[in-house]
């Protein structure tokens, strides 16, 4: 941003020097106050929620919440629905997971193909997945295709979560395909390679990398909207939460617990994420 | 660039197994629902449920679906409105100088980006409408609101019987899509070139001047693409808000889905119906977007 216009010392002449700068920052404008504003900000925040809760009548009962995660009885460790939950979102990720990237490679080679009907069927089930709500893609797939197909709940949040991120894993895929320079692609077809073998040998290697950053991204979103499947009773994580206030009308404690540990998951994802972009940038 | 993708076009190999895979799904999808589910396919519950007659004076009234079509409007239409307002004011915090304004806006950015949007807004949900609602009085003031304030309302959005629901679903909306919008704005300042600010400067213009003058008149063209699409998301994610009882096109699917027992015929009509409206707008904002750069 542009120079504080005080701050540069104007040569005078015959007037009056302006006040010289005092070389020291002042306290108001030190780092520190900065971040204990910013404290005292989302302290006071807090405690208004808190505060506010309370005057209207809720019982905050915070000590309950642990053993949501697990107990232990008789020396034995019990997991509480929060951890069976967060299991069954994990499963359902890493299924989903799989199932997109399957889903974005085939996607993005029908899209690079010569074949006209493999880039309109790619064209449309792109252009229906970004112009749905994720929701209604959802209770699509569970009100007709999971009938038609014959498979249960898990398995339709899987097969609905995969399709939905493929539309963006094909994305990620091609534009790493389409990032290695055209030489290389002439280079392998001069020394004689097939197109599976230029593909295997020498385009995937140099964009796999440029991809994975994009990809652990996905899976971020993925662990994200793995979430909406609650609504058709699928137990992970938010439907453990959904349950436990049916039965403790704790709404505020549980909430924001979930979404504590969505945070969580998310979070260290994204420090992956920066990481792996830095590897990728340094070897540029 | 991949050359296989530019070489001529004619039927391949591939595409006679692409097409007979398409058509052996199909046949396969028509042959389960008409033969094994034995499903009676009955396509007038749309046109029902899309209009009907008025009981008194016959005349043709907007049924649930062109009704909660509407509500998703609205509700999209008033949370850009109120998310470009959070969102101007956190991105420009977020390019601020100082550190406070940055630590909150990415905070918040970051809070909402990280938690899944259905946890999100059941979350603010409870918090809005056992708190804030409260705080604000919406109650009292639309159940006290005279006849014209009372049809205002339910034009601009929604029958006052459900304003307060309906606020609820906006604010929920907003904050969520404040965050998308705290960063397209933070590119668009972010866009402008430094030379710009300085040559304000140097003209003695103050910090706010520049910003007023300089920045924000440049960064807004460039933000108005990203919001335009913004848009077309709201439209998407106000599906979530049926979730917390707020009717609109999804909330009244639902419910007409389960009424009516015309269970595909429904679901594949609004997958449809969402579909044409967000891509119609995509082309729509496309076309603007191209004619305005002609005339720039």
């Amino acid at each position: 941003m542009s120079p504080e216009p005080t701050a540069s010392p104007a040569p005078s002449q015959g007037r009056t020097a302006p006040p010289a700068p005092t070389g020291r920052t002042r306290w108001w404008r030190s780092r520190a106050f900065d971040v204990i504003q910013f404290l005292v900000l989302g302290g006071g925040v807090v405690w208004l929620a808190v505060h506010g809760a309370a005057a209207m009548g809720y019982n905050w009962q915070w000590y309950r919440m642990p053993r949501f995660f697990w107990r232990v009885i008789d020396g034995e460790l019990i997991w509480g629905p929060l951890m069976t939950g967060l299991a069954v979102t994990v499963e359902l990720s890493i299924y989903a997971m799989v199932l997109t990237l399957a889903i974005g490679l085939v996607t993005a080679l029908l899209r690079m193909s010569d074949s006209i009907s493999g880039q309109i069927l790619a064209k449309v089930y792109l252009e229906a997945i970004r112009n749905t709500p994720m929701l209604v893609q959802l209770l699509v797939f569970y009100f007709v295709i999971a009938p038609v197909v014959g498979i249960e709940r898990f398995w339709t949040g899987v097969l609905c979560l995969g399709v939905f991120e493929g539309a963006f894993a094909s994305e990620i895929i091609r534009a790493g395909i389409n990032s290695v320079p055209r030489g290389q692609w002439e280079a392998s077809a001069s020394i004689g390679l097939k197109r599976l073998h230029t593909y295997r040998l020498v385009v995937l290697p140099q964009a796999v990398p440029l991809m994975l950053p994009p990809m652990t991204g996905v899976l971020i979103n993925l662990i994200k909207h793995s979430a909406i499947v609650s609504v058709i009773a699928v137990f992970e994580l938010t439907t453990e939460g959904r349950n436990i206030i049916a039965d403790t009308f704790m709404s505020f404690e549980v909430w924001l617990t979930v979404a504590g540990v969505y945070l969580v998951i998310t979070c260290s994802l994204s420090v992956v994420v920066g990481h792996l972009e830095r590897r990728v940038a340094r070897k540029d | 660039m991949n050359p296989y993708a530019e070489s001529r076009r004619r039927l391949k190999p591939l595409d006679v197994v692409i097409l007979s895979v398409v058509a052996a799904v199909v046949a396969f999808f028509f042959y389960k629902v008409n033969s094994v589910l034995a499903y009676e396919w009955d396509w007038s519950v749309i046109p029902r449920y899309l209009l009907r007659r008025d009981e008194e004076s016959g005349a043709l009234a907007p049924n649930l679906f062109v009704l909660g079509l509407l509500t998703t409007i609205r509700l999209a239409i008033w949370s850009l409105v109120l998310s470009a307002i959070i969102g101007g004011i956190m991105g420009v915090m977020r390019t601020s100088r100082r550190l406070f304004p940055r630590l909150l806006s990415r905070t918040y950015v970051e809070l909402v980006r990280n938690t899944p949007p259905l946890v999100f807004i059941f979350v603010f949900y409870f918090f809005i409408s056992s708190q804030i609602m409260p705080l604000l009085g919406v109650d009292a003031l639309v159940t006290d609101a005279s006849p014209v304030t009372a049809t205002i309302i339910e034009w601009v959005a929604s029958p006052p019987k459900l304003f307060e629901n309906f606020l609820a679903g906006v604010i929920c909306l907003s904050l969520f899509s404040g965050a998308y919008v705290t960063e397209i704005v933070r590119a668009g300042i972010q866009s402008i070139p430094r030379a710009q600010i300085e040559a304000g400067a140097s003209i003695g213009l103050t910090r706010l001047k520049i910003m007023r003058l300089v920045v924000l008149p440049q960064a807004l063209q460039r933000v108005i693409p990203p919001l335009a699409g913004q848009f077309i998301i709201l439209i998407k994610d106000s599906s979530l808000v049926s979730l917390i009882s707020i009717q609109e096109l999804t909330f009244y699917a639902l419910d007409i889905a389960v009424s009516t027992t015309r269970v595909f015929e429904v679901w594949i009509f609004v997958g449809a119906l969402y579909f044409v409206i967000c891509y119609a707008c995509a082309l729509v904002f496309d076309w603007l977007e191209r004619r305005g750069q002609v005339y720039r």
